[in-house]
């Protein structure tokens, strides 16, 4: 695979990561795969992107003080449960052959319900825009029936009296998804950090970000080890290629409405999705395929 | 054990000594140890001999075919097969072959079925197929059907194949081959099985090797994940950690 393109991928997610403010693991992996690297290493080698573009936004947030650490604990070590599952999973389905149905099906599912429900929100602020309405964020202040759970603990830094039960959950399930299908998953954690635990928008983005180099650099490091197919150089290209994009995505986001970004942003992950599903349904060019068993993959 | 040694070596002795009454084969190759670095896009590989007259006689007479199987290093492989189930497309069923050879190819200077049958060609290991049926894990269904796709697809990407007007004879004994070998190549200890024919008849074969190895920085690299995956892995954690921060300073986010 050319080096060059390595970079320009990267450089191009980076862009758009930049653009919307996203992690970009989602729409790496996905490009990788659908430009022919085998989903096994594409998962594995985006996870190491995945740590790179989050660790230069977990720092800037730390500077600032944009970080739960108490939090940000609790959730890192639940999600190294989730991680040595994921990862142990993705083995157990490369073995058996299921492991691209696996993560087809999971980018479906993941992609078509994040992005149907991006779209509509998307659409709706447009529309009310439009009618000349004040678009004002709902507050969310109000306790949900989690936070009654049993095993409470203060959060000092996010103002939370909170279960530690549904920290844990949340964090066990990002950490299965994320290392199983190669994301970062911050799309999923920040909307569930801020609706579920009413987790302030001061410190959520910085805490998401910290747990994700921690969790993602288990997943590098767990991958390298039990599959093998970790590609540095592949890693190391999508990097590069993508810290640089984000600097111009980042400044190009600024003359983009927000809601016209997230509109924009929910399109393109609707079209990954069907691109996805199609995959599923539609007759296979070749219905035979070959692989090596065993630990393999490194270019 | 030394007994079974003994008896071990009298019969390779009887065996050499059989060969030795017909033509003997002498065979070389143009290069013993391919390196790939990181501008590899393929090589040729000439394979030459000749044919050597038995002792009684002082030159041979002619129409020897000779044929050559060059084999790449085993690793295990799985061949399967997508069906639809419930609209969906997904890999139902599998048959595994191990070991099976990463590279296969058969070279000869007349179509193989003119130069042995079909019996002695399978029996030899010559033909793709053959191979396949004796790498499969032997509790398998559909074994020859799977075989034949798993050839068929590393044939399509040029790892095996047949080619019948590759050996070429410019004297009566001697013989030239060439073979291109594809960028994509695995490393390893490679094999070259040379075969002469005599009017349907095997008269010698003779075997050589030679070595496919990644070297430099890709060499480094390899040998690292495969030995070292926990140092590997850290490595991969530290290059994005420091490429992460790097960004963050250069850029000042």
């Amino acid at each position: 695979m050319n080096l060059f393109y390595l970079v320009g991928i990267g450089g191009a997610v980076g862009f758009l990561s930049g653009l919307f403010g996203v992690g970009g693991g989602f729409l790496l992996t996905p490009l990788l795969i659908f430009s022919g690297v085998p989903s096994s290493v594409a998962v594995s080698s985006v996870t190491g992107q995945v740590v790179a573009a989050s660790t230069s936004g977990a720092l800037s947030y730390w500077r600032r003080g944009g970080i739960d650490f108490h939090l940000a604990l609790y959730l890192i070590l639940s999600s190294l449960i989730g991680v040595s599952g994921g990862v142990a999973t993705f083995s157990a389905l490369r073995a058996a052959g299921q492991l691209d149905l696996v993560i087809s099906v999971g980018y479906l599912l993941l992609l078509g319900t994040v992005g149907t429900l991006m779209l509509s929100e998307a659409v709706r602020a447009l529309l009310k825009r439009r009618a000349g309405l004040v678009v004002r964020e709902r507050l969310p202040n109000q306790h949900t029936w989690m936070h009654g759970l049993p095993f409470r603990i203060r959060f000092k830094r996010s103002k939370l009296y909170i279960s530690v039960v549904p920290v844990i959950v949340i964090g066990m399930g990002i950490g299965f998804v994320g290392s199983l299908l190669g994301v970062g998953g911050g799309f999923i954690l920040v909307p569930a950090l801020v609706y579920l635990l009413r987790v302030p928008g001061s410190v959520v983005v910085g805490t998401t970000l910290l747990q994700m180099v921690a969790m993602m650099a288990a997943t590098t490091l767990l991958q390298a080890m039990q599959s093998q197919s970790v590609d540095v150089l592949l890693s190391f290209c999508l990097m590069v290629g993508g810290t640089i994009g984000a600097q111009f995505g980042a400044s190009a986001g600024q003359y983009l409405r927000g809601d016209q970004l997230r509109f924009l942003l929910a399109l393109l992950v609707l079209a990954i999705a069907i691109r996805f599903g199609l995959t599923l349904v539609l007759a296979p060019a070749d219905p035979f395929s070959v692989a090596t068993i065993g630990a393999s993959g490194v270019i | 054990m030394s007994r079974l040694a003994m008896a071990l070596a009298v019969m390779l002795l009887l065996a050499s000594a059989g060969m030795a009454r017909a033509e003997q084969l002498v065979s070389a190759l143009s290069n013993g140890n391919i390196a790939i670095t990181s501008s590899f896009d393929g090589e040729v590989l000439s394979l030459f001999g000749n044919v050597e007259p038995d002792e009684g006689k002082h030159n041979v007479s002619g129409n020897y075919d000779v044929v050559i199987v060059v084999i790449g290093p085993s690793v295990d492989r799985v061949a399967r097969l997508k069906t639809n189930v419930l609209g969906f497309w997904m890999n139902t069923e599998q048959v595994e072959f191990n070991p099976f050879p990463t590279f296969f190819q058969v070279l000869s200077g007349n179509p193989l079925d003119k130069i042995a049958d079909h019996q002695a060609l399978e029996d030899l290991r010559i033909l793709p197929d053959a191979q396949a049926r004796v790498s499969a894990v032997p509790q398998s269904l559909h074994v020859e059907r799977f075989g034949a796709e798993l050839v068929r697809l590393m044939t399509a990407r040029g790892l095996f194949g047949i080619n019948e007007t590759a050996v070429r004879f410019i004297s009566p004994t001697a013989y030239v081959a060439q073979l291109p070998l594809p960028a994509d190549i695995s490393n390893g200890l490679f094999i070259t099985q040379t075969y002469l024919f005599k009017d349907g008849k095997l008269l010698a074969t003779r075997g050589d090797s030679f070595a496919i190895n990644k070297t430099g920085f890709e060499r480094f690299l390899f040998t690292s994940a495969h030995q070292y995956p926990l140092l590997y892995g850290l490595v991969c954690v530290l290059l994005a950690v420091g490429t992460g921060w790097l960004g963050g300073v250069v850029f000042r986010r």
